[in-house]
């Protein structure tokens, strides 16, 4: 199953100008736990997904209460780049989202 | 987490501070009226809204331009309920939040009290940061550091970052804030403090504190407050929300009939926009959130028959550890000027080769003598995006060919002028719209161009070349808050507005309590 197809909500957005921050939420347990025993949310499973060096992401959490995880890593491209493509850092959960979680 | 019903004790207490929050730069609600009055049934203690931020990019803080937000419209209505109260307003202004943003808002405060012939009297603080106060602390103080060691700035400021930026702001903290909100003459208190760039949280740190409130509770509440509605369920910044604070934390409750605070929706609002779920460094201390508890609450409001249970959520358990005070800056510098053309492209040929086509484009400026020397100075760069291609993802896009019907070319030129910009721009359109490429057709243009002029001069470029924290002995001297009477006199054709703060109706500025 994709990360896309597992998680209710996957919201991504800038943290501070040179980080981006995706927050990831699950409908229902069993989906939750899917995700959370999974090696793709991991630094290096997340790194993988970006291309991107394990030391460019700063973290993945997760909260039990409310189902959710959060995965944060430094912008490859942030707005110091007058070609950033995305600016608000809205669009950048697409590579992990399309990724299967395994 | 079970629900419980009670005494609205915490919202009664002598000592409990009840805040209304909202968002300023954001456009209220259809119910806003409705709302504010459903929350002052409640009792309020002060209003808070924040107005700042760097979301929009370093573009408005360098350019001094305003997003037209019209964030004087958008507290009309709460202000007018904090005045026929009597509690005091407390609003950041301005986005990038320097002095040329504030100021633009002021005047839309001034029109609008002069409009409904308020007089309110304000503590205005700017938070533009003095070059020379930032150029001693570089040179005598302890190294000036980035808040953020990966972002490709300055690992120590120096004081040609300084002279470089076009502007400096610095995010002010609670305590100028809790200075003006201190304040006491023979004319009494302010009616409200208005800031420019803003830690968001410390707008709503500043009374709690003030009273004696513990700084963790303060915090936590700042945090949850901050987005207005957003931290409701459903989320809209729209709306607002209202929460008591007292000394073991905090209740959370919506004054819009068709939201409420859910444990879900408060405790995912504390992950917005943060790089880290639990922790959050601030301005003398970091918010620990590791251990907060979020409870379901009833409370029972109003008398007899009238009597109400109103749903909230209980937050306790946030710390603060403290740590040494430091402000974070923001400053922006000129890159250059971009200039950009549109093409559409729905020929099949050319698609299934857009990417050769554009980067033969590319290749024709760079080998055209005429811009050589503005190559090798590094005062041009052009990039060509193709929309329905990797426009988006750039080098992580693992499509490698057009799989769509129609793409779009976005010509993206930076040159240090704008004739430079426009001029290349124009050199590449019209290699894209008339370069041969194999198997070609269309002989008579290659693409279809939707916007005339075909390169459209965008603006200035600037980027974030401070984001550095600044050291503070005294997190209140270089911002003091000016007392101010609104509408300011106009200076010229008596116009409400028409001018920046007059000196002559200011008090002397007071730097703490």
């Amino acid at each position: 199953m994709r990360l896309y197809d597992c998680a209710e909500i996957i919201r991504s957005k800038n943290a501070g100008p040179f980080a981006v921050t995706i927050d990831l939420f699950f409908g229902d347990e069993e989906r939750y736990r899917l995700a959370r025993d999974s090696v793709l949310l991991t630094p290096a499973g997340v790194a993988s997904a970006y291309g991107v060096a394990e030391d460019r992401v700063k973290g993945v959490y997760w909260d039990d209460r409310i189902r959710a995880a959060k995965v944060s890593v430094v912008r490859w491209s942030s707005s110091t780049d007058p070609f950033c493509a995305d600016l608000f850092g809205a669009h950048l959960h697409t590579p992990l989202a399309a990724a299967e979680l395994v | 987490m079970s629900a419980t019903t009670g005494p609205a004790s915490a919202a009664t207490s002598p000592d409990a501070v009840r805040i209304l929050g909202f968002v300023n730069h954001i456009a209220p609600s259809p119910d806003i009226e409705e709302a504010i009055e459903r929350a002052f049934s409640w009792g309020v203690d002060v209003v808070v809204a924040q107005g700042t931020g760097s979301d929009w990019g370093p573009y408005w803080l360098g350019s001094g331009e305003q997003v037209s937000a019209n964030q004087a419209a958008n507290v009309e209505p709460y202000v007018r309920a904090a005045l026929r109260h009597g509690v005091p307003f407390v609003f950041s202004f301005g986005i990038a939040g320097a002095d040329p943003h504030l100021e633009t808002c002021l005047q839309g405060f001034d029109a609008m009290c002069a409009r409904n012939g308020w007089e309110p009297r304000v503590g205005v603080v700017r938070s533009e940061v003095d070059r020379d106060l930032l150029t001693a602390a570089i040179t005598d103080g302890p190294p000036v550091v980035p808040c953020s060691a990966d972002a490709g700035l300055s690992p120590e400021l120096t004081v040609a970052d300084v002279e470089e930026a076009d502007r400096i702001v610095a995010l002010i903290g609670p305590e100028p804030i809790m200075a003006a909100l201190g304040h006491d003459d023979a004319q009494g208190r302010l009616d409200g403090v208005l800031t420019g760039r803003a830690l968001d949280i410390g707008l709503f740190m500043a009374l709690p504190m003030l009273r004696g409130l513990p700084t963790a509770v303060a915090a936590h509440a700042g945090k949850m407050l901050e987005c207005g509605g957003l931290a409701l369920e459903p989320g809209d910044s729209g709306r607002c929300i209202w929460a008591s604070l007292d000394a073991d934390g905090f209740t959370v409750r919506s004054p819009h009939e068709g939201a409420r605070p859910t444990i879900r929706s408060l405790v995912s609002h504390t992950f917005y926009e943060r790089a880290h779920p639990t922790l959050e460094e601030n301005p003398g201390g970091t918010l620990d959130l590791g251990e907060a508890t979020y409870a379901d609450v009833a409370e029972r409001v109003g008398d007899g028959a009238d009597a109400t249970d109103v749903p909230g959520v209980r937050c306790e358990g946030a710390r603060w550890h403290e740590a040494p005070y430091t402000l974070l800056m923001e400053g922006a510098r000129r890159e250059g000027f971009r200039a950009v053309s549109l093409l559409g492209v729905r020929e099949p040929e050319l698609l299934a080769q857009a990417r050769t086509w554009t980067d033969a484009a590319e290749q024709a400026v760079a080998a055209a003598p005429r811009f050589a020397a503005a190559i090798a100075e590094g005062r041009l760069r052009l990039t060509t995006r193709i929309f329905g291609l990797d426009a988006v993802l750039g080098a992580l896009e693992p499509h490698t060919s057009v799989t769509g019907h129609e793409a779009g070319v976005l010509v993206d030129v930076v040159a240090d002028t704008a004739e430079l910009a426009k001029e290349v721009a124009y050199y590449a359109f019209i290699r894209l719209f008339i370069g041969p490429y194999p198997g070609r057709k269309t002989t008579a243009g290659n693409a279809a161009a939707p916007i005339m002029p075909v390169v459209v001069p965008v603006s200035d470029v600037y980027t974030f070349s401070i984001y550095h924290l600044l050291p503070l002995a005294d997190p209140c001297g270089p911002f003091p808050y000016v007392v101010t009477h609104f509408p300011r006199p106009a200076e010229t054709d008596g116009a409400a507005g028409a001018v920046p703060t007059d000196a002559t109706h200011q008090e002397p500025a007071r730097a703490s309590v």
